[in-house]
């Protein structure tokens, strides 16, 4: 690596400027991605040892027939929690940890392109985690499993607050992995070093990026059934009430739309750590980068059309059954590029088997026998006998553990030297592997069996002479020595924290960027932002790929505030100096305020969780309101030419953000409808119970459409500079806007039925009713803007605020359109 | 795994079986005794013997890349003896792993999807028309099961947790639900399906070798989702026919001029709940007990039905099965011991 001298005063200005303040300050308020990245590591490994002791008590209670150390509500809660725990609270934050800390170093960036969201989706992370954990003293555990089938779950069969904290926790989390997502999603598209087109991005980052876009699409299936369920346990309402015109399968339907889509986002970064770590620990490239690469996204695509695989016994016609079959085959396609990719790289290899290489070895086997039994769920008449059985338990957990935990472990011993700046201990780190993998499957493998034999899952005993107690008890010592395997695994992190060996910047050799910076990296990561020519920086003499070498000490200094490079969305050429905020305690204050408000919801005290959610949103208007140290500031040269200083419009991340923001909502939307339709296709009393005049709602639609046209006028207006159209345009749409809502509550207090009348009247009330809300909104942002405006904030170089403003107000329009067509014009076609 | 050694290992259990009586001591879908039981056991040991193929092969195939290179573990010099144009062309060669490796993978998939559709169409293929209808009710944590023969349908009666099944004759079944979603599952003789409210499933059993297995709720439903079994026996079309006139007759309890003090007791303390036909007991909140004697388990799998059984399970359920509805019911010792010998009655 060529080093250029660069002047120690910069590094010092460098420093001052991204250092975090030390202190409980500095704690609070950081928004450093690497310090959050560690976080929720440490904190989703915690609750990974968390939900082991759960399962160590579950295998202990079923090691033989009929034994009683724990009850049967017992059971039931630990498995539920164990099942929340893992798959929320460990499996996706654990992969955000990796993300978190290793995407602006491997992409070249200074940050994330939201610091603060970042601490914003950790804070509320570890919120939801606080809150499902209160439900221990309170005695009321989540205990309906992870997936919490109505009607189980309804307030008639589970009175207590128990299901109360499973959906406020998941709505939190929702709301963490949202923010998170579009973050992500946004520091992909614009803030890598230039060069680091797409084609060269390390597979983790297909994997995050992959995962993030199925977040904003999966999530809302999840979020809408669990206000659902909210509401029918709180308020009333039929969405799942067979007896008033729901049904019980709109949340099996909408769980697993969220459900499976959710598998492959908790597995794809993990697979990317496996196809970014065995390249380096092999010293040779991976093979068939690009396969693996659209495999990644094939993947995810796929996941969302194979759902119902999850309901084959529900009694579903056999057309669909058919097709959902073929379609749950066909993902194993993308699966098995992967394997195979990774099998022909440790073929060409010269492969040496530390310890991390030794978990991805176990890793590629582990996950190989849980697609295969995966394959085997999809053949549906099987499928019959297999669901619901430990041959599922089995399967999950080779899935989830084999290609979840073992590559995270992977990845922890691999990156645990860029972590901390030393390596973790080879010797205890064999044993750690031996253990975990022997366990894993002695622990795991005669589920299978057990499953065969016809052992149900999910019961806290069982009868003896069944041939199932020989297989209970191995599973049980197996689960015992897994269990030391992680013991030792804490063990090994712990003391190497500190008695490690001195790494150094590259102690695996590695290719990609993260590697070319010390180990711990500084605050700012980069000295110069590194100026990217090929997928191996790194590994630039060996290869020889002819595509010209990597600058790592460009002149890109950057060091007068927090700035990093802004770069277009697929080449990565230059476009902008972004500036970044600084620390701030906004994150930690909102994240405060939201679990306030979850509490309010739970105790029903609707004024705490009223006054917390105005406080969030007042929280908001300051987060957004502009600050001086990432204002626009003139042209900078550089040696990539002329940059503009803290980019506006399309150059900047705003956009990117509102139109992520954006796309989640449409899809929320879209699932609230896709319930409407559902409950009316298999309607057996009339639909709708009473039909909506039409006179009110269309002058409603024209009112939004014009105030729409306004903001179009006003936005326009700014473009040229115009403030005074600016300011008349934006007043009249919210004008437009609140009498919108004014005449939705008119026609409200004119409907005969009301929300608890049936599922009809749920729907109608909850779909309208968000969209009102929205309009609400999207009215705040409005006024926001205008207030802005008269304070002469906008000009026609800057503006974004007002495009970002609009732009959610055209989304909220479009919505009405969509909820106007469905609502109010389909019953009178029917008619 | 070989389905000679579930078998054997369900022999095994059989010998420790405790509770079943002629139990075979499994409940292994694999060794199926039903007709559509037998269509997915075929589909599931070729699946299960296929999957076995292929994770030895690959396992194999990851043995043979990780030994390809051996002595050169530890060799890190060789990084700058290989050349950059060499290496590019291992990363062309190593394509021919993906290359291979997804024609195999998609000649496997095609296998078994049309092992799916070739067993799908078999089980789901409607048989002739039902000569027998069950009509089965899931309850927390138990079975109602209506029976009715469609040539009389005047021997239609109710039992709880207990299915017969005439060897060779398709019998349609209905499910209900009363309360939240079960699972309706008799591993040996037909896949699950579920119980859902505000639906009503249906499907097929039809049972192909006499004797007695275990049957389940597979939905999780609550507390006591682990204890809600059935006894399933299947039995030749004679003796079940005989059993169905049987059933569908009241109990032989001896006549008498005064019933005798367990029946007062019984009506008295137990009929709000449960129904004996003859009797003053009419309940339906908790099982139908007409024939109780002669059932095999007590509480839907959680007692062997044995006298001194009956006697715990009257005193005290919920000691016995934690979840259970039915109250600890507070009897004298005399009380109880005219129940139980009243309900002995009952076969």
């Amino acid at each position: 690596m060529a080093t250029l001298a660069i002047d120690s005063a910069a590094v010092e200005q460098l420093r001052q400027t991204w250092e975090t303040t030390p202190g409980w300050r500095g704690v609070l308020s950081t928004v450093d991605h690497k310090r959050i990245g560690i976080r929720y590591l440490v904190t989703s490994i915690a609750f990974l040892i968390i939900g082991g002791i759960e399962a160590l008590v579950m295998r202990a209670q079923l090691t033989t027939s009929g034994e009683h150390l724990v009850s049967a509500n017992a059971y039931d809660q630990l498995f539920s929690l164990h099942g929340v725990t893992m798959i929320f609270l460990y499996a996706a934050p654990v992969l955000s940890g990796f993300s978190n800390y290793l995407w602006p170093l491997m992409l070249g960036s200074r940050d994330m392109a939201y610091p603060r969201l970042n601490a914003l989706s950790y804070w509320l992370f570890l919120a939801a985690g606080i809150f499902l954990y209160t439900s221990i003293p309170l005695g009321a555990v989540p205990n309906a499993g992870w997936f919490d089938y109505v009607p189980y779950a309804a307030r008639a069969y589970n009175p207590g607050l128990n299901i109360d904290f499973y959906a406020l926790t998941l709505l939190l989390l929702a709301v963490s992995t949202t923010v998170g997502s579009v973050n992500f999603i946004t520091t992909l598209f614009k803030t890598r070093a230039p060069g680091m087109s797409l084609n060269r991005l390390p597979i983790i980052v297909w994997g995050t990026l992959t995962a993030s876009v199925s977040n904003l699409f999966a999530l809302p299936a999840l979020s809408a059934a669990l206000v659902m369920l909210f509401l029918d346990r709180r308020y009333g309402t039929h969405f799942f009430d067979a007896s008033a015109g729901g049904h019980p399968l709109l949340w099996q339907h909408l769980f697993w739309m969220f459900g499976h889509p959710w598998v492959y986002i908790i597995v794809l970064p993990a697979m990317g750590i496996v196809s970014d770590a065995l390249p380096t620990f092999c010293r040779r490239p991976l093979v068939g980068y690009t396969f693996v690469a659209m495999s990644t996204v094939a993947t995810a695509v796929l996941g969302f059309g194979v759902w119902l695989h999850h309901m084959f016994a529900t009694g579903i016609a056999p057309l669909a059954l058919a097709f959902f079959g073929g379609a749950s085959l066909v993902i194993a396609i993308p699966s098995a590029v992967g394997v195979f990719a990774w099998i022909a790289t440790i073929w060409n290899g010269r492969p040496w088997y530390p310890a991390a290489m030794k978990f991805l070895v176990g890793f590629i086997l582990l996950f190989v026998i849980g697609g295969v039994s995966g394959v085997m769920t999809a053949a549906v008449p099987f499928d019959w006998q297999l669901t619901d059985s430990y041959f599922i338990v089995a399967h999950l957990h080779y899935v989830l553990v084999g290609i979840n935990v073992f590559p995270v472990i992977a990845g922890v011993y691999y990156w645990f030297p860029k972590f901390t700046g030393r390596l973790m201990n080879e010797r205890l780190g064999s044993w750690n592997f031996w253990l975990m993998f022997v366990g894993m499957n002695v622990l795991f493998f005669p589920m299978h069996i057990v499953g065969l034999l016809g052992m149900p899952r999910r019961v806290y005993t069982y009868p003896s002479g069944l041939g199932w107690d020989i297989y209970n008890l191995i599973e049980t010592v197996g689960a015992f020595i897994f269990a030391a395997g992680i013991l030792l695994f804490a063990i090994n992190v712990w003391r190497s924290r500190t008695r490690g060996k001195a790494a150094g910047a590259n102690p695996w050799n590695g290719a990609t960027l993260e590697w070319s910076v010390p180990s711990p990296p500084p605050s700012y990561n980069f000295e110069t932002i590194p100026i990217v020519a090929s997928r191996h920086p790194l590994w630039e003499e060996r290869l020889d790929e002819g595509s010209g070498r990597t600058v790592f000490h460009s002149e890109l200094l950057l060091d007068e505030k927090r700035e990093t490079l802004a770069t277009s969305p697929l080449d990565a050429d230059p476009a902008a100096i972004m500036r970044m905020p600084a620390d701030s305690y906004l994150p930690l204050i909102l994240a405060t305020l939201l679990g306030a408000a979850a509490f309010g919801f739970l105790f029903s005290l609707l004024w705490l969780a009223g006054a917390a959610l105005a406080a969030s949103t007042a929280t908001v208007i300051v987060w957004l309101w502009p600050q001086a140290e990432t204002a626009p500031d003139g042209m900078q040269h550089t040696e990539l030419g002329e940059l503009p200083v803290g980019a506006s419009g399309t150059r900047s991340v705003g956009r990117w953000g509102m139109l992520a923001v954006v796309a989640t909502e449409g899809a929320f939307f879209a699932y609230l409808l896709f319930s409407y339709f559902y409950l009316s296709s298999i309607a057996t009393n009339p639909w709708p119970s009473t039909t909506p005049t039409l006179a009110l709602p269309l002058a409603n639609t024209a009112i939004l459409i014009a105030s729409s046209i306004f903001a179009i006028w006003a936005e326009r207006s700014i473009a040229r500079g115009n403030t005074s159209s600016l300011r008349a345009g934006l007043a009249i749409s919210i004008l437009l806007g609140f009498t919108f809502l004014g005449l939705q509550a008119l026609e409200y207090s004119r409907e005969s039925i009301s929300a608890t009348y049936d599922a009809y009247g749920s729907l109608f009330y909850t779909i309208t009713g968000f969209h009102g809300a929205h309009v609400f909104v999207g009215l705040i942002m409005l006024t926001v803007v205008l207030v802005r405006a008269f304070r002469g904030h906008f000009s026609a170089a800057n503006h974004d605020a007002v495009t970002n403003a609009t732009i959610y107000w055209h989304f909220v329009d479009i919505v009405w359109l969509a909820v106007f067509s469905a609502l109010y014009i389909t019953p009178h076609l029917r008619a | 795994m070989r389905p000679s050694a579930l078998r054997r290992s369900g022999a095994i259990a059989c010998a420790s079986c405790t509770w079943l009586n002629a139990c075979n001591g499994t409940s292994s879908y694999l060794d199926a005794t039903g007709a559509s039981g037998a269509h997915e056991a075929r589909l599931g040991i070729w699946l299960t013997v296929t999957a076995c193929i292929v994770v030895a092969l690959i396992a194999i195939a990851l043995v043979a890349a990780m030994m390809r290179h051996r002595a050169a573990i530890g060799d890190r010099g060789d990084e700058a003896r290989a050349a950059g144009a060499s290496m590019r062309n291992e990363i062309r060669g190593g394509l021919r792993w993906i290359y291979i490796g997804l024609s195999g993978t998609l000649i496997v998939l095609g296998l078994t999807f049309a092992g799916t559709m070739v067993t799908f169409g078999a089980v789901t293929h409607p048989p002739r028309s039902a000569a027998v209808i069950m009509d089965v009710t899931g309850h927390q944590w138990w079975w109602e099961i209506r029976y009715t023969d469609v040539a009389h349908p005047e021997r239609s009666f109710i039992t709880a947790n207990e299915v017969h099944l005439p060897i060779g004759v398709p019998v349609r079944v209905m499910l209900h639900s009363a309360d939240v979603i079960h699972s309706f599952w008799l591993p040996q003789i037909a896949g699950k399906t579920d119980v859902i409210p505000g639906q009503t499933n249906e499907m097929w059993v039809e049972a192909r070798v006499p004797g007695t297995t275990r049957g389940m709720c597979a939905e999780y439903c609550g507390l006591e989702h682990a204890v809600m079994a059935l006894v399933v026996t299947a039995q030749p079309r004679a003796d079940f026919d005989a059993w169905m006139r049987d059933r569908a007759a009241n109990a032989s309890v001896p006549v008498a001029p005064v019933p005798s003090q367990g029946a007062v007791v019984f009506a008295a303390s137990c009929g709000g709940c449960h129904a004996v036909e003859g009797s003053r007991a009419l309940g339906r909140a908790g099982p139908e007990l007409t024939h109780i004697a002669s059932r095999a388990t007590i509480g839907a799998g959680a007692l062997e039905n044995t006298p001194a059984n009956m006697r715990r399970w009257i005193a005290n359920a919920p000691s016995e099965k934690e979840g259970v509805r039915m109250p600890e019911m507070h009897l004298t010792g005399g009380q109880l011991d005219a129940v139980v010998a009243y309900l002995q009655q009952l076969r």
